[in-house]
């Protein structure tokens, strides 16, 4: 017994750096299961090899890799998100691309100056999109998802590292934050998802510290009143 | 509904990896901030370039992201967990590009030296004070066995390659592994009593 640990415990530091071949690391991961002796071995040394990533210099990672990164990790979510059954009530809160500019009083607050069209993209039936031009530059196309819809806005400025856009919501009096944060991309794009737009009257989007508020710290760069 | 970020920043990775697995972007958020610039470091250690290296971390954390419920909290820490899914795939990259050859040196002193220090927080700058003690640890090690450790971890070579690397026998390589780990390992228990 003595004799066949001592044999494996050479292979002991080979498999915890990575280091057998892979026939080799299932042979001693089987080995492993009966002997405690190489479990306590292993367990002692883990956190040798633990800290050999610490044991590194410090690089900063480019922001651009974080944005990157979340955005995709976002747009996951919504497919996700997406993916789950729609709700027996669905309600059309956007307006149908037929009913045009005759039902379309989305109003622009704190913008000097507007546009409002549809770019006929919808369906007809409660799918659709509806444009709006803000002061600033700003163009903001809404699309709805069953329940929800996407926000998109394009002509967005560059935003410091330490900002995000987050959306809000004002439903029955209260201002709520939509939880995914999004970010411009090098083209002035930005998107987010409103999972739930039922009884919204109005969408907002500031500029937010890194993460996120709890309420709105800044002038709305975009502010929608959505009729009902 | 996903967890507001101030929620999730006062969440242990272990209770944030839970809502990672439920696929919310805020606590995933938060576990990136918190390892994505050790994983980002780990992986241009082992590709020694930059945009690979930017390549190998987005890789390792979507991995993450749409594995998070493989987690297993008693085999170590989300920290170490994460690092090695960012090792692996260093490693795979390295593979895939067979004949580059791995950075096998420690002494990144001089770049870092010329960048900005950053505002630390306590837990950051503890982690670089560890880090330093364990490069210390690395240092004080004699060089047969930095160097078998190094081309195994950030290398990403078996020992077999390592044996035929450095013309030494197999065993010799195997040995000086396990000496190398266990002398850190020494000093660490020295540095906690």
């Amino acid at each position: 017994m003595s004799t066949d640990h001592n044999r494996w415990r050479e292979d002991l530091a080979a498999y915890m750096l990575g280091a057998l071949d892979h026939e080799e690391a299932t042979e001693f991961e089987r080995h492993l299961e009966g002997c405690e002796r190489c479990r306590e071995e292993m367990q002692w040394l883990q956190a040798a090899v633990h800290t050999l990533p610490e044991s590194v210099e410090r690089q900063e990672p480019p922001q651009q890799l974080r944005q990157s990164l979340m955005a995709e990790v976002r747009a996951d979510a919504r497919t996700q998100s997406e993916a789950r059954p729609a709700r027996a009530k669905r309600r059309r809160w956007l307006l149908k691309p037929a009913a045009g500019f005759a039902v379309l009083a989305l109003l622009v607050a704190g913008a000097v100056g507007y546009e409002v069209g549809n770019d006929g993209s919808g369906d007809g039936d409660g799918g659709g999109s509806t444009i709006v031009r803000q002061a600033g530059g700003i163009t903001v196309k809404m699309v709805s998802e069953g329940d929800g819809g996407k926000l998109h806005l394009s002509g967005v400025d560059e935003l410091p590292p330490d900002k995000v856009l987050e959306a809000w919501v004002e439903r029955d009096g209260k201002v709520e934050a939509v939880p995914a944060l999004f970010v411009p991309d090098r083209h002035g794009q930005a998107e987010t998802t409103i999972e739930d737009m039922t009884g919204v009257k109005t969408v907002m989007v500031t500029k937010e510290p890194s993460g996120g508020s709890e309420t709105p710290t800044g002038e709305p760069i975009v502010t929608m009143s959505v009729p009902q | 509904m996903a967890v507001r970020r101030e929620k999730a920043e006062r969440l242990a990775d272990e209770e944030l990896m839970p809502l990672v697995g439920r696929k919310d972007p805020e606590a995933f958020e938060v576990l990136y901030d918190r390892h994505g610039g050790a994983a980002y470091s780990l992986a241009y250690r082992i590709v020694g370039d930059r945009a690979a290296a930017e390549e190998v971390t987005q890789e390792a954390f979507i991995s993450v992201w749409r594995s998070g419920a493989r987690f297993d909290s008693t085999r170590g820490s989300v920290r170490s967990w994460l690092l090695s899914v960012a090792r692996n795939r260093a490693i795979d990259f390295l593979r895939s590009r067979a004949g580059k050859a791995p950075k096998l040196d420690f002494d990144d002193e001089a770049v870092l030296e010329q960048r900005p220090a950053t505002e630390l927080t306590e837990e950051e700058a503890l982690r670089r004070e560890t880090a330093a003690e364990v490069r210390g640890a690395l240092g004080n090690l004699p060089g047969e066995q930095s160097k078998v450790i190094e081309l195994a971890y950030f290398g990403g070579f078996s020992h077999s390659e390592i044996a035929r690397i450095l013309g030494l026998p197999m065993g010799t390589v195997k040995g000086r592994m396990r000496l190398g780990l266990e002398k850190i390992r020494g000093e660490l228990a020295e540095g906690l009593a």
